[in-house]
């Protein structure tokens, strides 16, 4: 091909290019409407098929997408009330979570000894199932409130000081040298060097940590406390009334909408706080 | 633990003399040894097995307001050289001493400005909040902060590029940031680890000539620059150490005699070939020897 021909087929291609390629957030948009529509169709689509079953209790578990709007329409204000009861609590319990774990992997990266010391009670920590903790802590503590922050924050601790403690021990070598030659003090390395550049890493802890919290005070609804979405769930499953199951699916789609909130705040906290991240910086295809 | 020889004596609270750069060599050989190395050897344990001997007796000394580069292969223990120096890391044999001070006690005293071959900026910090970062670090602030800052990207001609980050700059750019900052506590000892190594020729040539400006407008400073090309070490010293390929002994040391202030013209003088083919001669030879199987050479990793 000559040059010619290669310049006038890239000039031709182009305002084709810029007629598909929108722009960033209505691409972004556009795409999660085709994936909600194609999850939608295959809903209906199940819904009809298990009507034509005639099988009474399947179409009794799975009603039309519809349906589940109208419900969440007509009783928003139950929704809204159990949504605040859990989603809240998720939030406080993974904020105290998120502060244990950064002081836990702080005291233990300043010496190997305190660190092996510490190491094995975290992991064994993560080892005690929820479901046999929660009624444990329910009968200790009383108050469902209180049981939420400690599982929420149970959960966001562990996730939060193994990335902290990747995070400040992955520091260059070389520029912690260069606070040497500063003479900085261990301290001042901590805070301008080490800290800083463990940030990224603290936040793809937080971004596990988020989804994680909220199932955590979902578990309590369900077995420790008498409100929240949790209950909703459990409720519309054991006490079997007719419209029960529209509610079991009510609920999951709230507490769905509520986990992608959760998450995209924490990925929005990040891109204002580590906007220096090559993922972040102007003109990065990442 | 041998006392430091009278020589080598050094009020470090004096005020540096003020000089001029374009004195000849044979007058600054009356200025007093600022950094003396004496007999060092430097072995790493890279497991029980294995030792790797990275310099072996390797002397020799840097008056004050002198430029000295050290050149040799890759390998040879060169930067091993400048973190024993700077009181980074401890000689194995041997004493270093720099301005009468143990080089850690130097260290401490922040007589050094240390210059990577990665600049080593903090992406989350911009260009003058990273040339800030020494002050921060002695807890001086305010105006006084300011205006050193100010004057240090005025220096290395950054000042418009104050408010960006690091990333958002050319390699040249991110080294004069990394000067800015090693000059920022004015340290009687600039310590340069192939500072321009990163960077292509023609930024590297040209950041040659600026080093030569900032050094002439810092008086007094000593240099120890380390390199593997040979016409920028002698472009920019007053002398140049050779050292062999593993373990690093001294080879030559080589006066260079160009007059100052010098320009990238300097390249192009006779003398100038002299020295490239000098110090290539002597470097060659090295090269040749090393065929001679020698005693202390180890496996290399």
């Amino acid at each position: 091909m000559s040059e010619a021909a290669v310049a006038s087929a890239s000039s031709t291609r182009r305002p084709r290019l810029s007629f598909i390629d929108l722009s960033g957030t209505s691409r972004a948009l556009l795409r999660g409407a085709v994936v909600v529509a194609v999850l939608v169709a295959v809903w209906y689509a199940a819904a009809i098929y298990a009507r034509a079953t005639g099988n009474a209790s399947l179409t009794l578990k799975l009603p039309y997408p519809h349906d589940v709007l109208l419900d969440l329409f007509n009783k928003w204000s139950i929704y809204a009330r159990a949504s605040w009861e859990t989603g809240s609590r998720a939030v406080i319990g993974f904020v105290i979570g998120t502060g244990v774990g950064l002081l836990l992997g702080i005291v233990m990266i300043q010496s190997r000894w305190i660190e092996s010391a510490i190491v094995p009670y975290v992991l064994a920590s993560q080892m005690i199932p929820l479901i046999a903790l929660v009624p444990i802590l329910r009968a200790i503590l009383r108050d469902p409130d209180v049981v939420r922050f400690y599982i929420c924050a149970y959960v966001t601790f562990f996730i939060v000081t193994i990335a902290v403690v990747r995070g400040l021990k992955n520091s260059a070598p070389v520029a912690v040298e260069m606070m040497g030659s500063l003479n900085a003090s261990r301290w001042q390395t901590m805070r301008f060097l080490r800290f800083p550049a463990a940030v990224p890493y603290i936040f793809s802890g937080l971004r596990v940590a988020a989804p994680l919290s909220l199932i955590g005070a979902l578990l309590v609804d369900f077995i420790g406390a008498n409100s929240g979405l949790g209950y909703l769930l459990v409720a519309s499953l054991t006490l079997g009334a007719n419209a029960a199951s529209t509610t079991l699916w009510s609920a999951l789609v709230v507490t769905l909408v509520l986990g992608l909130v959760f998450t995209r705040f924490v990925a929005y906290l990040e891109r204002r706080v580590s906007f220096w991240q090559p993922a972040y910086r102007a003109g990065a295809t990442a | 633990m041998t006392q430091t020889k009278p020589a080598h004596t050094f009020d470090p609270n004096a005020p540096v003399e003020a000089r001029h750069h374009h004195e000849p060599v044979s007058e600054r050989a009356e200025h007093p040894v600022a950094i003396s190395v004496e007999g060092v050897t430097k072995v790493f344990k890279t497991s029980n097995e294995v030792k790797t001997v990275a310099l072996q007796d390797v002397s020799f000394s840097i008056r004050v307001g002198e430029f000295v580069s050290l050149i040799g292969p890759s390998g040879c223990g060169k930067s091993t050289l400048l973190r024993l120096v700077s009181g980074l890391v401890e000689p194995t044999a041997g004493e270093i001493s720099v301005n009468g001070l143990q080089p850690a006690e130097a260290r401490r005293r922040r007589q050094f400005g240390i210059v990577f071959q990665s600049p080593v900026l903090f992406d989350w910090r911009t260009v003058e909040q990273n040339v800030n970062l020494p002050l921060q670090v002695i807890h001086e602030n305010g105006s006084k902060a300011a205006a050193r800052v100010d004057e240090l990207l005025g220096l290395v001609g950054l000042s418009e590029f104050r408010k960006h980050y690091p990333w958002q700059l050319s390699g040249g750019m991110q080294q004069r940031v990394a000067i800015a900052r090693a000059l920022t506590y004015a340290p009687p000892f600039l310590l340069m680890d192939e500072p321009f190594g990163a960077l292509d020729m023609i930024t590297r040539d040209r950041m040659a000539g600026e080093l030569l400006r900032i050094w002439s407008s810092t008086p007094g400073t000593t240099v120890l620059f380390i390199t593997h090309s040979i016409p920028e070490a002698i472009l920019l010293s007053d002398r140049v150490v050779v050292l062999s390929a593993r373990p690093g002994r001294v080879l030559r040391t080589v006066n260079i005699d160009l007059p100052r202030p010098r320009n990238e013209r300097v390249r192009e003088s006779a003398e100038f070939y002299a020295y490239e083919n000098e110090l290539r001669r002597v470097l060659q030879a090295e090269h040749a020897d090393k065929v001679e199987p020698q005693p202390t050479e180890q496996p290399e990793l």
